[in-house]
């Protein structure tokens, strides 16, 4: 399975900018469950440097000084990246035959053992996700009995979560803290998976932040506009016997072959896809303009 | 000895297991007996007056320590600093410098491990989640332990003598350990009374770690001092005194993050003749404020771009980003275990005894022993917690419990120990108090070197154990007892911060600041004069029965609004408003004198004055921060009353001018003009220049009758000072055309818009970027002073089709305004913007 993804970002100024410094991850990783086939980003107005490099997960990252007078700046990422369908159905098979109960899990995760140790990464509050309140970990625990078995407690959890949570956009952004999302039980896709890592944190289990996107298929007998889609955010949990496992609580699935991985941190602020520092007294906008399509 | 000079030691008694002067037996120590001798021989009443003396000098020297958080007026507050030192002999302090050493090269192996191969972590010698549940932690520089000089190069701890005689470490500080300069000021001053105290002491000295300091930056800069700065958090900071200090003795410029920018990978100082490469920082901000692009976002004080130019290997640091991660007392229970892995030592130092919670065991005994424990989370980044469990009832303990339930990887407990206390003087008494040394430790080359010396606090009283800057008490030189060291060379010590004589090299801020105090002093001086001429002629309006006095009044009312472009002030167009205004002017004229919200209103502009006044404190003579402050505090006291007379609205009007005044005097004797006194006099005429044209524009272009006329004339000329000057020049009475004349093209009276103009035009000349030819900031000065030499007055006083209003005059100020609107804004960009260099 391959997919062409464009991914426009603008940030809007309100004066001119004339010095911004920039960090764009626009880049996707290759990994063994997807490779990247070809990328181009295209920057304007022009960069007077780039720099390119990994941050501690693996993220391409680029820095980029802008020098020149300009009220819009806009960064375009194009890839095509190649959805390795086998090692993944060959992951989500082991899940059913390795997973190991909560209980289990929390003993090794508790202990020393090297091999889960770069996990421990993802098991600590961070500045967007904060450690969840006692009325949050007893909504999670209702999913974690202690012999329970973990990978099928977490497909429970994040049905629950596809179930009581209700997509509305416009109601929330990435700053919005986790206790009112699971007040209003709305959101968007980075609320539910922002969520949902804060809770399994708090229940002493290691959740990461994954960014990427998502294939739409439009209704029947429609043409999908270009540009319509959206970038997309789930979640991943470590299961001390198999490794990372990926949840999509916004759509009820295992993600298989129609998600795409940008990049994944402990919040949306380690991989934010653009974020800039001005010299400008105003403020700005931002705006976004994802297109992902299925090559045939 | 009288009976009341042996008082000062009989109330002195310890609780503590260890007391620094006396032994169990209430013996003296044998190394205290010279100073318990000198002491009682010296008396109450000498101790006073040393202690005077050491307030002076203290204050003399302007060495504070802002508290945040406490009112405006009280956050300098005076360092304080005990006539009694702290002594410890050569024997106990070489143990603790051999600990010292050894500590901090354990802590340098970590640093590298932790931004490296993280072994510590593999092996399971530190459990990972003291490092990753820790938020000083820093994943941006996750590989940087492998680059050359990713060092801890500076290091302070703090020790305090325990029960058994023995020094133990109680906390470790690796970002921007703080305290250095305060020891040093401490030492100098002691040196003042310590002469006539205690005349026959050998004592260690300090100028050998401070020589080793300036080794540490020459190597990291590669002997170029001046690709080195000191990053200050700026004036505000706590310890601002310090960073002024220490940016003196070591010869490195002191810079805010706005002085810096990077590009091409590295980092480069703004300065007025562009912008210079600098290799090396010396922080004093911490971690996560650097660089707001990759660390905390909202940063006001780093510099986008920093990590970059570190990962670039383009930039060294003391201490690199990433040192929070030690300050972490999560690392205690470990650091013998550290110490055995690395170097195969026991660890020399003792520390407190501390319980990890993250282990089962430990775990179980702390909750078992908890009511003697301090229970303290690893990571101070951001907010320190600590729980006395003994102060705790049980629903605390059990709250607490809980807490380190939910997260027992972050938490340690800790024994609670009873540390030394030292003789201190105070209220006439010597009393024991609990203190703690700050001592501090450098890398050199390929070993460390402890300071023979450090800072002592002690606690704030007699009966509590808190010892923190942060919550005031005072302080006590630290003596390290043994042979002095030859001086191979005189070292001097100015409070002055490091910078450069030189205009070109003048950091950009500080060159801007400057700009904008002549700026403000000028405008504040103008306004207040403004007001203070209309406020009298308010209260002698009525003894004159002259209708046209009214005309003048309402002149010099819209003038004010103008001058201070708070409209709609005077100009108001709403019928009951303005009639309001008219029947009481000191309604509109008391928010433009006390309200601070007003911008344009004097309150408002000396606001403005006082932040960049602060800003460049550090240029300025000592007198010229002291008037400041008078002035400051005076016109805050006077804005607060509720209400006042006309009259002492004038006194105090009187007094603020006079205040300010001095106060331009004193800037403008405290400097060299190659200091930066060029950037300062361009920015009070440029401010004086606009402000003239605003008053001739709203005071002159109309045509009154005669009489108003004359009041007017007479107001233009008082409101600035300018009567007695005009009357030397023109033995006439007031006409129109003399005044005009006089004020915007004599060529000698040095308040004309000619005189400014011309003298603008020669100080341009100075500046760095100046040409052959005009640049685009001379240009419309060149213009608006070519305009002004070939106008003539009498084509000037022409009246419009209509007879009311001069409109040659008219024009001629509009065009004036525009030249010197283009010339800020074009000086401003050559000069300060530095974003297409």
């Amino acid at each position: 399975m391959i997919y062409n993804i464009y991914h426009e970002t603008s940030f809007n100024y309100e004066g001119i900018v004339s010095f911004s410094h920039n960090l764009a991850r626009l880049k996707p990783k290759s990994n063994k469950y997807q490779k990247l086939l070809d990328f181009s980003m295209k920057v304007t107005p022009h960069p007077y440097e780039i720099y390119d490099f990994y941050d501690i997960f693996h993220n391409n990252t680029s820095h980029m000084l802008i020098r020149e007078p300009h009220e819009k700046f806009t960064v375009i990422g194009k890839s095509k990246v190649e959805i390795l369908t086998s090692t993944i159905e060959e992951k989500i098979a082991t899940c059913k035959t390795n997973s190991i109960t909560y209980e289990a899990a929390i003993k090794r995760i508790t202990l020393f053992s090297p091999s889960d140790l770069f996990a421990k990464l993802f098991l600590f509050d961070s500045e967007l996700i904060p450690k969840s309140s006692q009325k949050i970990r007893e909504y999670a625990m209702q999913s974690f009995h202690p012999k329970r078995d973990l990978f099928e407690a977490t497909k429970e959890f994040m049905t629950r979560i596809y179930e009581d949570f209700e997509f509305v956009a416009g109601f929330s952004d990435v700053t919005t803290p986790i206790e009112k999302i699971f007040e209003a039980k709305q959101g968007v896709c980075q609320d539910f998976a922002q969520f949902a890592i804060s809770a399994l944190r708090t229940i002493g289990l290691p959740a990461r932040y994954m960014s990427g996107y998502i294939e739409t298929i439009p209704p029947k007998g429609k043409q999908k506009l270009f540009g319509t889609d959206a970038s997309h955010a789930w979640f991943s949990l470590y299961i001390p016997s198999i490794g990372w496992v990926d949840f999509d609580p916004t759509n009820n699935l295992i993600p298989r072959d129609q998600h795409i991985l940008l990049g994944y941190g402990r919040d949306y602020y380690d991989i934010s896809p653009l974020k800039g520092v001005v010299f400008s007294s105003g403020e700005s906008e931002l705006e976004v303009k994802v297109d992902v399509s299925r090559e045939d | 000895m009288g009976k009341a000079v042996n008082n000062m030691f009989n109330t002195y008694r310890s609780e503590a297991s260890f007391d620094e002067m006396f032994d169990k037996d209430k013996k003296i120590r044998p190394h205290w007996q010279y100073l318990y001798d000198k002491l009682l021989e010296a008396g109450n009443e000498t101790l006073k007056q040393k202690q005077a003396e050491i307030d002076w000098h203290l204050e003399d020297n302007g060495v504070t320590y802002n508290i945040y958080n406490t009112p405006k007026d009280s956050n300098n507050r005076p360092w304080s600093l005990d006539p009694i030192p702290f002594i410890v002999t050569e024997e106990d302090w070489s143990k603790v410098r051999c600990g010292l050493k050894q500590r901090a090269k354990l802590f340098n192996l970590i640093f590298k491990d932790i931004y490296g191969e993280q072994k510590l972590l593999k092996e399971n010698i530190i459990p990972a989640e003291v490092i990753f549940g820790h938020k000083g932690y820093c994943l941006e520089v996750f590989d940087f332990g492998f680059k050359e000089n990713y060092d801890l190069n500076f290091y302070a701890a703090d020790l305090a003598r325990g029960p058994n005689g023995n020094f133990w470490v109680i906390n470790d500080r690796t970002q921007a350990p703080s305290g250095l300069g305060y020891a040093i000021e401490n030492r100098l001053t002691m040196n003042v009374v310590s002469n006539e105290l205690y005349p026959n002491i050998d004592t260690r000295k300090l100028f050998v770690f401070i020589q080793e300091f300036k080794n540490l930056i020459n190597e990291l800069c590669g002997s170029q001092m001046d690709k080195a700065v000191l990053l200050t958090p700026g004036p505000h900071n706590e310890t601002y005194f310090e960073h002024a200090f220490l940016s003196s003795f070591l010869e490195i410029n002191l810079v805010q993050g706005n002085d810096l920018l990077s590009k091409n990978g590295s980092l480069w100082l703004k300065s007025l003749s562009g912008l210079k490469k600098i290799n090396t920082i010396l922080r004093r901000l911490d971690d996560r404020y650097a660089d707001p692009l990759e660390l905390k976002n909202d940063s006001q004080l780093g510099t986008s771009g920093l990590i970059e130019a570190v990962r670039q290997d383009n930039l060294k640091m003391i201490n690199p980003i990433g040192s929070a991660i030690l300050e972490n007392i999560g690392l205690n229970p470990f650091m013998n275990a550290i110490a055995d892995y690395f170097l195969d030592e026991e660890l020399i130092l003792p520390q407190i005894a501390t319980w990890w919670c993250g282990q089962k065991k430990e775990l179980e005994y702390v909750f078992e022993n908890m009511s003697s424990l301090i229970i303290k989370k690893i990571d101070r980044t951001e907010q320190i917690e600590t729980y006395f469990c003994k102060k705790l009832d049980t629903q605390g303990i059990v709250e607490l419990k809980e807490k380190v339930l939910q997260n027992p990887t972050q938490y340690i407990a800790q024994e609670e120990i009873s540390f030394s206390t030292t003789p201190y003087y105070h209220n006439d008494h010597i009393e024991p108090r609990n203190a703690v040394i700050r001592a501090f430790v450098l890398k050199q080359e390929k070993e460390y070197s402890v300071m023979n010396g450090g800072l002592v606090r002690v606690s704030t009283s007699k009966d509590t154990f808190m010892v923190s800057s942060q919550r005031g008490g005072t302080s006590k030189d630290l003596w390290i007892l043994g042979k002095k060291e030859e001086l191979d060379r005189v070292v001097n010590y100015n409070h002055i911060p490091h910078v450069d004589i030189c205009i070109q090299n003048i950091p950009t801020l500080q060159a801007e600041n400057l700009y904008w105090l002549g700026r403000y002093l000028a405008r504040s001086i103008i306004t207040a004069r403004f007001i203070r001429y209309t406020v009298k002629k308010l209260t002698n309006f009525y003894r004159f029965e002259n209708p046209s006095s009214k005309e003048a009044q309402k002149v010099l009312e819209n003038t004010l609004t103008h001058l201070t472009m708070t409209y709609p002030g005077f100009l108001e167009k709403d019928k009951e408003k303005a009639l309001q205004l008219d029947q009481n002017p000191m309604l509109e004229i008391n928010q433009l004198i006390k309200d601070k919200h007003k911008q344009g209103s004097l309150t408002f502009t000396i606001s403005m004055l006082s932040n960049t006044s602060i800003n460049v404190k550090n240029l300025l003579a000592m007198e010229s921060w002291k008037v400041y402050d008078k002035l400051d505090k005076e016109w805050n006291a006077f804005i607060q009353k509720p209400s006042h007379t006309s009259r002492t609205t004038l006194s105090e009007l009187d007094n603020l001018l006079i205040y300010l005044m001095s106060y331009k005097e004193l800037v403008d004797e405290s400097m060299f003009k190659e200091q930066g006194l060029l950037l300062f006099d361009i920015g009070f005429k440029i401010e004086s220049s606009l402000l003239l044209i605003s008053q001739i524009r709203s005071m002159l272009c109309l045509k009154l009758d005669k009489s108003a006329t004359y009041d007017t004339l007479e107001a233009i000329l008082n409101a600035s000072e300018s009567f007695n000057a005009y009357r030397a020049s023109y033995k006439s009475s007031l006409l129109q055309e003399n005044v005009i004349e006089f004020l915007l093209l004599n060529p000698q009276f040095p308040k004309s818009l000619t005189f400014l103009t011309n003298a603008l035009l020669k100080e341009f000349k100075a500046l760095p970027k100046s040409k052959t030819y005009l640049t685009t900031y001379e240009e419309p000065i060149f213009k608006a002073y070519t305009t002004l030499k070939l106008a003539k007055v009498s084509q000037i006083l022409q009246l419009g089709e209509d007879g009311t209003i001069y409109k040659n005059l008219e024009g001629i100020l509009s065009e004036l305004t525009e030249y010197f609107i283009e010339a800020t804004n074009e000086l401003s960009k050559t000069y300060f913007s530095h974003y297409d260099e």
